[in-house]
């Protein structure tokens, strides 16, 4: 019993590690457009915790990444320098739709692992209730 | 007759070990991204029933059914991806459906005898 309780948390957590990684990708995306704009990037670690939440995962510190920004040629552009040039963002849109998806399916997995928990402790339940 | 429960101590150490299992596979599908992560699972069933078994036939242990044996590190399809990790979604959706069906044997089975040490009873 304890056992399903735990790892319905552990469940819980990787959802919400999985939800912070997809906030992250759609700051990314809404702000593809953003001159001078990193991309930001989020790593996940494993509590090493031996006692109350062990296995769980929770998410790492939010880094920039360090990818070179693009130089847009744009003379038009308010924020062109004298050579018409203007620093975009290194946000690559295939990149994070990838990501999204690979988010989503964790995601998804997550679900069912905490749904499978949920049925298991129920069908117990169910022994005690005749 | 029903020497012992013996049918019932089999039962609930079978819930027990897909119990722990469960909790083994939840952490390996919430860590699925976590680099450098080792997948873990549980020594089969079977396995560890007939360590066990063989403990109690020599008398060093009652016929408890203890469901925590050791972990084991498993690499599923032998893949582990640059970041070190060896979780393999596809393995462990596998692995949780069988943890489902040993589940609902346990159970099934605890239902069952209950029912027919109720009817030798004579109570319906």
């Amino acid at each position: 019993m304890s056992d399903l309780s735990s790892s319905m948390s552990t469940s819980a957590s990787g959802m919400a590690a999985q939800a912070a990684r997809l906030r992250l990708v759609s700051e990314n995306i809404a702000n593809a457009d953003t001159p001078g704009f990193q991309r930001k990037v989020m790593s996940f670690e494993a509590v090493s915790d031996m006692f109350e939440n062990g296995g769980r995962v929770q998410t790492g510190p939010v880094q920039l990444s360090s990818a070179e920004r693009p130089q847009v040629f744009d003379p038009g552009h308010p924020m062109a320098d004298e050579n018409g040039y203007y620093q975009g963002s290194n946000v690559d849109l295939m990149i994070e739709i990838a990501d999204a998806r690979e988010a989503q399916r964790s995601y998804e997995a997550n679900l069912k692992m905490f749904d499978q928990s949920r049925q298991m402790t129920s069908s117990i339940l169910e022994l005690l209730r005749r | 007759m029903i020497q012992n429960m013996t049918i019932f101590q089999l039962a609930s150490g079978l819930t027990r070990h897909a119990t722990d299992r469960q909790a083994l596979v939840a952490e390996n599908i919430a860590n699925a991204d976590t680099p450098g992560f080792k997948a873990r699972d549980l020594v089969a069933f079977e396995d560890s029933f007939a360590a066990e078994n063989a403990l109690a036939m020599r008398g060093s242990r009652t016929g408890q059914i203890s469901a925590r044996s050791e972990t084991v590190f498993t690499s599923p399809f032998g893949v582990e991806s640059p970041n070190g990790n060896t979780v393999s979604l596809e393995a462990e959706m596998m692995r949780s459906s069988e943890i489902r069906e040993q589940h609902d044997l346990a159970l099934g089975v605890y239902q069952k005898s209950l029912q027919i040490l109720r009817t030798s009873m004579g109570r319906k």
